[in-house]
């Protein structure tokens, strides 16, 4: 397995779809590969990072004009 | 794995009934769909467009959209899919033309390789590992500041993607379902912004990490 391989398949790898043979091989290349190690735990990191940043709340001003439209069109 | 809010069993009856007494302009059924629905489609809004004032519009768009369309829905899974399909595209459109020009174009970001398929770049770059970093320290401070504007360079549809499977915790396919695209394509497009977004991030980050 290659490094471009291995970034190839990240995601797959991550959500554990990949057939046991192919995490054996991802894992021999890691094993030797200090790049795509780096690259791995960047990638997983960016992943739940991305995920907590994207987790916004709704202001309260935002919901109460909201509301205000919605019963001033509705009904 | 993600958990598929979409695939909830079919529409109970007090859905049904929350969704007409809405249409009738019922106060505490509007309050319930908001309950429900709002912090999703915000989030999502505000994924897509990066601007609170962009998100208000479309979040008043597409609740207006469900209160008047009220019972037409066939079942619960149609509702939650239904909102995640028009907010996108209502977000979508409204980007459209608005396109910063902070975009960077993608293949700039992704990792390149050598004819032998290993990666090829400053060493310092590749082996650069800032994973180790709390989350804490990661999303406060400058450390935000760059992640936000990592996250601003995507392009709108790639952020789509990224807030559907990753925030909102679909499934690929539920993904593919509501952009209209094939599961494959969800893969590449989501696998492609995470790629870049790691790639800016390593560049901001990365020299400090070592
Ligand atoms: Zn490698």
């Amino acid at each position: 397995m290659t490094c471009r391989d291995l970034i190839d398949v990240l995601d797959d790898y991550l959500d554990g779809r990949l057939e046991r043979d192919e995490v054996a091989a991802l894992e021999r290349h890691l094993a030797e590969c200090e790049a795509c190690r780096a690259y791995l735990a960047t990638y997983r990191k960016t992943r739940s990072l991305g995920a907590r940043a994207g987790r916004v709340e709704m202001p309260d001003e935002m919901k109460t004009r909201l509301r205000r439209f919605l019963r001033e069109r509705v009904g | 794995m993600p958990h598929g809010v979409i695939d909830s069993p079919a529409m109970t009856s007090d859905e049904q009934l929350l969704l007409s007494r809405a249409a009738a302009g019922d106060a505490g059924a509007l309050e319930g769909l908001m309950g429900r629905y709002s912090a999703r489609v915000y989030r999502l809004a505000y994924g897509i467009t990066r601007n609170q004032a962009d998100a208000e519009e479309i979040v008043q768009d597409v609740f207006l959209q469900l209160v008047l369309k009220g019972a037409g829905f066939e079942g619960r899974s149609a509702v939650g899919s239904w909102i995640y399909r028009v907010t996108t595209n209502v977000a979508l459109n409204k980007r459209r033309g608005k396109r910063r020009e902070v975009e960077t174009p993608l293949d700039d970001c992704l990792p390149t390789f050598k004819a032998d398929g290993h990666r090829e770049g400053p060493r310092a770059l590749l082996v650069a590992d800032w994973s180790q970093r709390p989350d804490a320290e990661l999303l406060s401070g400058e450390a935000r500041q760059i992640l936000d504007e990592a996250i601003d360079r995507l392009p709108e549809h790639y952020r789509a993607v990224l807030i559907l499977r990753d925030v909102e915790e679909l499934s690929n396919e539920e993904v593919a379902d509501i952009v209209g695209d094939s599961v494959s394509a969800v893969k590449t497009r989501l696998h492609r912004a995470r790629m870049a977004l790691r790639e800016l991030l390593t560049r901001r980050l990365g020299a400090e990490a070592r």
